[in-house]
This record gives C-alpha cells, structure tokens and sequence, in this order.
C-alpha cells in the first residue's frame, strides 16, 4: 500500500507539479501583460475550484485502483486525464460507471491517436459524462497493433459503433467485441486510413472501366508528383505546451548513461 | 406532494418504489456484507463503507422520503436506489477484479510524455 | 486470464505478449485451415449468387494464392490478425455485402503492367 501511494505521488502529484509549473508560466506571461496594462480577453481564466475538484477526484479514483491507474493529470483546460494500463480499460470503466461518487454512465466519444515513434503506437481515448455530477473525465490508455485491447461494449452499449471505427480506421483489435467489422471503408478496401503510415493519396484508384463493365480500382498513378505544403504557421499556437527552459539540462544530465 | 401518492419519477423506465426505505436498507447492507470480504485497507472498502454507511443513518433515521431525498442530495429516491443496485454490482465485481493490489506494469517510458 | 499468464510462461517466450486467440504456430495453423476451408467451400456459392465470369476452378485458384501470399509468416499474432481480416472479408462474401465489383479485385483484370524498359516508358508519356 506504501510502496502505490508512493506511486502516485511520483505518477499524479508529480505530474500536477509539472502543470503546476507550466500554470506558473502562463501567470508569469498574463502578470507581464497586465503590467503593461492590457487586458487579453482571448486568455481563458483560470478556475482553481475545479482544478482543485478534478484533482480531488483524480487522487480518489487512483487511490482506489493503484492496479491499473499509471497517472493522473488535470490538464490547462481542467481536463482530468486518467492513464491505465490496458488490462484495466473495464474495471476502471465499470468503476467509473457504477460508483455512487462518480456515475460516469454516458460515453460520449471513444478514438484513438497514433503516435508511430513510440513502442505502444495506440493511444485509446475514452470519454465519459457524468451527468449526476456534470463532470467529465478522459480515460487513456495504449497499445500496438497486434495487442488486443478489451472491448468495452458490456460496460457502455455506445461504443460498440466507436470501436467498429477505431478498428476500421487504426486496426486495434477489440477482443469480446459482439460485432467488429468495417463501418467506414468500402468492401475489398486495404489498410487503416488513419494510421500515420498511411500515404494521403491512398493506395488504389476507382474508375469505370467500359470494357468490363463495372468500377475497377487500380493502384493510384500520380500524374504530378506529390506536392508538400509548409502549413505551419510562423505563431507559437500553443505556448502552455513550450517546456521550461531550465529542464532539459537537468534531464540531459540524468539521461546520460541512456544515451549511450 | 406531501400527503399525496406519487404518481411517477418523470424519468423513462423508472417506476415509483412503494417501500424505498425497505428496499435501501437491504441493498445497502448486502453492500456493506460485500464489503467485508475485501482487505481492511483496500481503499475501496475504505470510501464507500463510509459513504453507504452515511447514507444508511439517513436511511433509518428519516422516515419522510422527501427529507430523506434531500438528505442523501442524490436526486429521487428512485434514483438512489438504482445507485444502490449499480454500487452492489460494482462491489461484487471488485472484490473479484482486486483493483487494491499493486500497479500490473509500469508503463513504458515516455508513453504518456506530451508533446512527444 | 490466470490461465494464459501460465501458458505463456510455460511457452517460455523471451519477451512476453498478449496473444490474440492462439498461443502458439500451430493453433494459428488450424486457424488458417479452417478459415481456408470455409473459402474452399464458399466459392461455388459466390460464383453463383454474384454471376461471375469465371468458374469455380479459377475462384479456388485465386483463394489459395491469396492465402500463399502470406505464407511466409510465422508470428502467431500476425497470423491471427490476418485470420480475423479473411473471416471478416468471408463474411461480407457471404452475406453479399459486396458487390460484383468488389469480388472482381482480386483478379486484376484491367490492370496493365508497368512499363520497366525505357522506350515503353517514353511511349507511356510520364514517369520516365
């Protein structure tokens, strides 16, 4: 029990202190500008009530399930993330919905996100509503693409279809699922769509063939090389996500021996 | 609506209860023996023993089930007692899930670093 | 689950996965033979009921290429997840989710060959 509460504190407080720092920043930056006596209505405020809520909760659901829950974090929206590990996608789930402090029992959207340098490709995103308490919360979890990932149909009906979609378009496979077939590609259709090594222009290419009368599909023939746009603007977007400056020499000198 | 019978809950498929007191004293003490199965110091049992036992002294000392509907502050009672049903499922599935143990695997390193 | 965490560490494997049915090559292989002879005996029915071209010798052809493409496999996952892809293709045969269109891929009729000499490839116009 020691040794999970020691966990957490490394994986949820340790992580709250790093927004804790970013949330410094962007005080800093909104300090500065109301120095200079400008207001900048664009700027969300921030809602310490709820971050402090969402952080309460987030400490009760990891407190309780030390098996499966890796982290926690709220993040600068006062989104609370909870990160398991993919073995605990129906109890944390079951727990989420069935708990008279929680009653997260509506899914509202389940996806994935594919992430190709890393050794579990998959990110699992669950989102739920509590409408008992008007809350939300974010579950993630991970996988690659052999590794089944449980299906959570019997704990939520509606992401049957949504999991139908992430197999369609990522190819995690949803073991238990009632169902699991294509939603979105067409019959005879190769590959997962939205995986990053997918090219843009798809593999192969549908016309009307006369002679054989019917639609053929034929590998894609680019008669103009493949153009690529720089379509990043020259603004920072998202200047909460910049690191601070002082960390990276302080992780270059405990990462050293990785390197090499 | 004091005095009077209630008629309907206003939410789809939940039928008025005729003796919610009846019905929650039984779903909270099957919770609370369900309880008991787990380890002392399992956060679990921790929260909701406490919680259902909060919620069980409401239940035996408010007779009126308007009070007792803003003394628990869950919605109607109705809704209370699916609550109770959903947390004895819960319990039961836990003690089977044991979700006190230790982490099963850390995660592998900067699986959760963002951006990357 | 306690079971497959035994048999696992029974097969001894160096680095330790999540199987998706099978457990080991030859589970997988019963796999692919059942899932072969569900095509086998498909055939003649997809042929009739989607009026194709073609008979039944040369759908039976086509199955088993389909399947040699793949036959340098070995990974039990891998073979579970192409296994998982052919019933579910099998299953869209069956029920005639697809069309005519769909089944006449795998054939490649109109495809032509890309030129590979350099005057075909200039008769062609592009891609030199």
């Amino acid at each position: 029990m020691a040794a999970s509460l020691m966990r957490f504190v490394r994986g949820g407080l340790g992580r709250s202190f790093n927004s804790f720092r970013s949330s410094c920043v962007l005080q800093q930056t909104r300090l500065q500008s109301s120095d200079s006596s400008e207001t900048s209505p664009t700027v969300k405020p921030k809602d310490a009530v709820t971050h402090n809520q969402l952080t309460a909760f987030g400490e009760y659901v990891s407190e309780i399930m030390p098996k499966y829950i890796q982290q926690v974090q709220v993040t600068c929206f006062n989104e609370l993330e909870v990160m398991i590990h993919p073995d605990g996608v129906i109890p944390v789930l079951t727990f989420l919905r069935d708990h008279t402090n929680a009653q997260f029992r509506n899914m509202i959207d389940l996806t994935a996100v594919d992430i190709p340098t890393r050794p579990n490709r998959f990110e699992i995103v669950y989102n739920l509503l509590s409408l008992r308490f008007n809350s939300r919360i974010r579950v993630k979890t991970y996988t690659d693409e052999l590794t089944p990932v449980d299906s959570a149909v019997t704990v939520h009906k509606a992401s049957n279809w949504y999991e139908r979609e992430v197999w369609d378009m990522y190819g995690v496979f949803f073991a238990n699922h009632p169902d699991l077939r294509r939603i979105l590609t067409d019959y005879g259709f190769e590959g997962h769509p939205f995986r990053k090594d997918f090219p843009l222009s798809g593999y192969v290419e549908v016309r009307y063939d006369d002679e054989v009368k019917r639609v053929v599909a034929e590998p894609v023939e680019l008669s103009q090389e493949f153009r690529k746009f720089d379509l990043n603007t020259p603004w920072e977007v998202f200047p909460a996500y910049r690191e601070p400056k002082e960390a990276p020499p302080k992780l270059e000198a405990g990462e050293a021996p990785e390197k090499k | 609506m004091s005095g009077l019978l209630k008629k309907t809950t206003g939410l789809v498929g939940l039928a008025v209860s005729q003796n919610p007191h009846e019905r929650l004293r039984i779903l909270y003490s099957k919770i609370l023996a369900s309880l008991q199965t787990m380890p002392q110091d399992a956060a679990y049992r921790k929260y909701t023993e406490q919680l259902i036992s909060d919620k069980f002294t409401h239940v035996k000392t408010e007779p009126d089930v308007g009070k007792l509907e803003q003394k628990i502050n869950c919605g109607q009672i109705e809704e209370v007692i699916f609550q109770a049903e959903c947390e004895l499922a819960l319990s039961r599935k836990m003690s089977e899930w044991k979700p006190w143990e230790p982490l099963v695997e850390e995660p592998p390193p900067n699986q959760w670093k963002w951006p990357i | 689950m306690a079971s497959t965490t035994a048999a696992r560490a029974a097969v001894g494997a160096a680095k330790v996965v999540k199987p998706i049915f099978s457990r080991d090559l030859d589970e997988a292989k019963r796999r692919v033979r059942e899932l072969y002879r569900a095509w086998y005996r498909e055939v003649p029915n997809t042929v009739a009921s989607f009026q194709l071209d073609i008979n039944v010798r040369q759908g039976r052809d086509k199955v088993r290429e389909m399947f040699n493409k793949n036959k340098h496999v070995t990974d039990p996952r891998v073979i579970d997840m192409l296994v998982i892809k052919g019933k579910m293709e099998l299953q869209e045969t069956i029920h005639i989710w697809k069309q005519k269109t769909h089944i006449m891929r795998y054939f490649h009729e109109t495809e032509e060959a890309r030129p590979t000499d350099f005057l075909s490839k200039f008769y062609r116009g592009h891609d030199p």
